[in-house]
């Protein structure tokens, strides 16, 4: 997983490339990393573009990420969902708990919109 | 009057994403074959008598219609080659053909039609050739007409293409929103828009929305909501709290729970999206699976592993038994009293003593590692209250669950993730439905390992 951070909004965002597959052998190894990353920020986007296969086990492990990002008083949003990805989200109903963009860009430029409301 | 129907496999290949391994006749639309729709629509044409050609193996066919007494009319069977022209196929069946006037249904699956239209003295004023509005030899009659007059009417008849498991769809919710009087569909139906078919469990709190067809030996577990617009196949559980709606749920198929299931086509653990033709095979249990049907002989079986599983531990675990519960009962450490639970034979209870093991010192670390606590358990396998692994134990006082199966060890058990009963529930659910033998041996080895690390043991 690669994370990495965007500072070219007014804040720090991160942005964490997902692997191939998240599932019951290495959710636990995204939620460890998930701690460590909001300690830099918050605010933290998951590049989806390469996740090709999720279960039940990982769908869990980035629901907590999120309670978690949420419990800092952050956000967590997906960007760059695969049609089968999605349609996993879709089923579990995952879809309603999560902000989804096409894409990493937009997911960071969300953040900026809603730096710049009053 | 005859029929002739005839299919040919590579006509239909999107069919196997569907229902992979089914003859296409027989892959269901509103829980129906096509090939019963076939059969209604050839008796109502006239036809004494159906051949069904094929080039594929259609034994499942056979076996599914047999000689036909059960709607009355003869159905026969040949098999055709690949490469063979209609003529060809005719020519081979000449003596089915002989004499008579047939009605030729080819390379077609569906045909929309009327049950209360009249369609025998429509096709006895026919002449032969293809039938109009339809193409090149797809419904065809030969022979010459029965009754020379024109039939004053013309009833309602269609065929409709389907090359796609996003044409099924679309047929399946026509039918179900549009043509439910058109046909004879299985399954009760006391009010419009809801046939419900045998066996068929639904929960207090589950909701049924019209319109809706459900299928035999079907569970719709508490919270569920089925409709508008869903055909449940036969042999499907709808697990707690999940959503279908305006979607199929083909045969033999376990929904897992808090799910929404919404515009699809949820067959076995392949959900189809039918707009996009997207396919996707679960590999996660939890989410979609299919179900396999045991038959009386491997229950037999597994009986008999199980049994055979509780005698090798009674007569491993003996001696340690013998030896370290006096020792850790006059320590202590060892505490039990006696639950009675629900058993797994229909309505009958079982008492068993539960042991508290804590572990502290050797011999206790020893009695956990060795599951000692559960040593008189395994006598109830042989008796046949418990089975070696299965759900966790429900007290007499608690509500017995569906697909109960109460084990010395319970699935939960085995895996390592569930956090709080509501996850072992889930757990214990999956296995009870989909357990087979195979397993079940790995399951209970999976269970005896976890049990080590337990701290106390109750």
């Amino acid at each position: 997983m690669i994370f990495q951070l965007d500072t070219s909004t007014d804040k720090i965002i991160g942005i964490a490339v997902l692997q191939v597959r998240i599932d019951a052998t290495n959710c636990k190894e995204l939620q460890k990393a998930f701690s460590l990353w909001l300690q830099d920020s918050a605010n933290i986007v998951f590049d989806c573009s390469a996740l090709d296969f999720i279960d039940s086990s990982g769908l869990g492990a980035i629901v907590s990420c999120l309670r978690k990002a949420l419990e800092h008083k952050g956000d967590l949003r997906l960007a760059a969902l695969g049609p089968k990805v999605s349609l996993i989200f879709e089923l579990t109903k995952a879809k309603q708990l999560f902000s989804i963009y096409p894409d990493a860009a937009s997911a960071v430029t969300s953040f900026k919109e809603v730096a710049a409301m009053p | 009057m005859k029929t002739i129907i005839i299919t040919k496999k590579l006509d239909y290949p999107w069919l196997h994403d569907i229902l992979p391994g089914h003859h296409p006749l027989l892959v269901p639309l509103c829980n129906k074959p096509f090939i019963e729709f076939f059969i209604d629509f050839s008796i109502l044409a006239g036809s004494t008598a159906i051949r069904i050609i094929s080039d594929e193996a259609i034994n499942d066919v056979e076996s599914f219609c047999e000689k036909g007494d059960r709607w009355g009319i003869a159905i026969s069977y040949a098999n055709s080659l690949p490469s063979d022209s209609l003529n060809k196929i005719l020519e081979k069946n000449s003596r089915f053909c002989t004499d008579e006037r047939i009605m030729i249904i080819n390379n077609i699956l569906f045909l929309h039609y009327n049950k209360n239209a009249d369609y025998r003295s429509y096709f006895a004023s026919l002449p032969s050739g293809d039938l109009p509005g339809f193409g090149k030899r797809t419904l065809s009659l030969t022979g010459s007409p029965l009754n020379s007059e024109n039939s004053q009417e013309t009833p309602p008849l269609s065929t409709v293409v389907l090359d796609s498991a996003g044409q099924y769809y679309q047929l399946a919710k026509d039918l179900l929103q549009n043509r439910l009087l058109h046909y004879v569909l299985p399954g009760y139906n006391n009010e419009a828009g809801c046939y419900i078919g045998r066996n068929v469990i639904i929960q207090k709190s589950a909701k049924i929305v019209k319109p809706v067809i459900i299928g035999n030996n079907v569970q719709i577990l508490a919270g569920s909501v089925i409709g508008p617009s869903a055909i449940i196949g036969n042999n499907v559980i709808i697990d707690r709290k999940s959503t279908v709606a305006s979607s199929i749920v083909m045969d033999n198929t376990f929904v897992g729970e808090h799910l929404e299931i919404e515009k699809k086509i949820a067959s076995g653990n392949v959900l189809i999206d039918p707009e996009s033709g997207l396919s996707l095979t679960m590999e996660d249990p939890h989410l979609l699976s299919s179900i396999s049907q045991t038959d009386g002989s491997t229950t037999f079986l597994l009986r008999i592993v199980h049994s055979c599983i509780a005698v090798l531990l009674i007569l491993i675990l003996l001696l340690p038994y013998l030896l370290l519960r006096p020792i850790l009962k006059s320590r202590g450490s060892w505490s039990t009293k006696q639950i009675i639970y629900h058993s797994a034979k229909p309505r009958c209870k079982v008492a068993l003593p539960v042991t508290t093991l804590r572990k502290k010192g050797m011999l206790s670390t020893l009695a956990v590692f060795f599951s000692l606590d559960r040593f008189l358990w395994l006598f109830k396998v042989l008796s046949g209250h418990l089975d070696i692994i299965g759900s966790r134990l429900i007290e007499v006082n608690q509500e017995s669950k569906a697909h109960y199966r109460p084990g010395v060890f319970s699935y939960a058990e085995a895996e390592d993730w569930p956090q709080n009963d509501s996850d072992s529930d889930i757990v214990n659910h999956y296995y009870a439905v989909h357990s087979n033998l195979f397993k079940d041996v790995a399951m209970t080895h999976k269970a005896l390992f976890n049990r080590i690390h337990q701290e106390n043991t109750v």
